[in-house]
């Protein structure tokens, strides 16, 4: 049982790897700041939340602040998002 | 009024990790202290349905990345969506937050007047 | 397990960076510069459990907490320049 919960620990940290390595890499090409926006949802946000959920599971005693952790990177990364997609396009009536 | 209060304690709590009751103390003393904001009255209807949603969202938004993953999304579209009327500035902010949080689409621009316009990224062309 | 995590989080750490330098455009920058300061804190926490020093842990947490409010008053300010 204890291996499992290892496992999916680790699970979690290389899903969170794969997802920061796929995300990142839409920057080098040549799109749009909204495409690549999309793009960094899935590293920035998704992908460290799973890191940090893995390293939850492996030091559960200190769950409140990785808790706090995750609660303000999903907040912050997707304010954030909306406020760069927001003022980097010159549409509609701004 | 007083969600606003458990919501900065839960926050202080969080932080500190310390349950005790000195602790619990000074974080309700901080909680009622701190300025706020009048917030319009909602229904409380509203707002359970919105915490569900942000309860589908969180595997939704998982779902999509992998899907983004494996099928390129090589489009990119912006279409228009009315606001739901009657919402608070409140539950604006969590409606947007909801869109942007799912890495297909990203709220670009929020209009007082009753609209967003919604930025998101598809694997055909769509037809104009 | 976790030290190849690491290795591998300040590699992709380096895409982001390389592309500040490369891009001209201004809004292309500021894309780079947000995905370096979440993965920065990131990393901070994948090194506090590596090191088993929760301190370092805690600088991390509070990094993510007060959140990137720089990158977004700068984006703000960067719109009424432009216009």
């Amino acid at each position: 049982m204890k291996l499992a919960i290892e496992w999916f620990g680790n699970l979690c940290l290389i899903g969170g790897t794969i997802f920061w390595l796929w995300g990142t890499v839409q920057l080098l090409a040549r799109r749009s700041v909204l495409f690549k926006l999309h793009g960094l949802s899935v590293s920035d946000t998704l992908g460290s939340l799973a890191i940090v959920f893995g390293l939850l599971v492996r030091i559960p005693a200190e769950w409140p602040l990785l808790l706090l952790a995750m609660i303000s990177l999903a907040v912050w990364n997707t304010m954030l998002g909306y406020v760069l997609a927001y003022c980097s396009s010159t549409g509609g009536d701004a | 009024m007083v969600s606003i209060v458990l919501f900065r304690l839960l926050l202080w709590l969080l932080l500190t990790a310390d349950g005790s009751g000195i602790n619990l103390a000074i974080g309700l003393l901080v909680a009622v202290l701190l300025p706020r904001q009048r917030l319009a009255p909602d229904r409380l209807r509203d707002w359970l349905q919105v915490l569900g949603k942000i309860a589908i969202a969180i595997p939704m938004a998982y779902i999509e990345a992998i899907e983004i993953m494996i099928w390129p999304h090589r489009h990119e579209a912006t279409i228009r969506e009315p606001v739901r009327p009657n919402r608070s500035a409140q539950l604006v902010f969590l409606d947007i937050f909801l869109i942007t949080f799912t890495p297909k689409t990203i709220v670009s621009h929020y209009n007082e007047a009753g609209w967003y316009d919604v930025h998101q990224i598809e694997r055909s062309s769509r037809q104009p | 397990m976790l030290e190849i995590i690491l290795i591998a989080t300040i590699l992709i750490l380096l895409i982001p960076i390389y592309q500040a330098f490369q891009t001209e455009d201004i809004w292309q920058k500021m894309l780079a510069f947000s995905s370096i300061s979440s993965k920065a804190s990131i990393i901070i926490l994948i090194v506090s459990v590596l090191r088993d020093d929760w301190w370092i842990g805690v600088v991390a947490v509070i990094i993510l907490s007060v959140g990137n409010a720089g990158l977004m008053l700068l984006a703000n300010v960067l719109k009424r320049i432009d216009h």
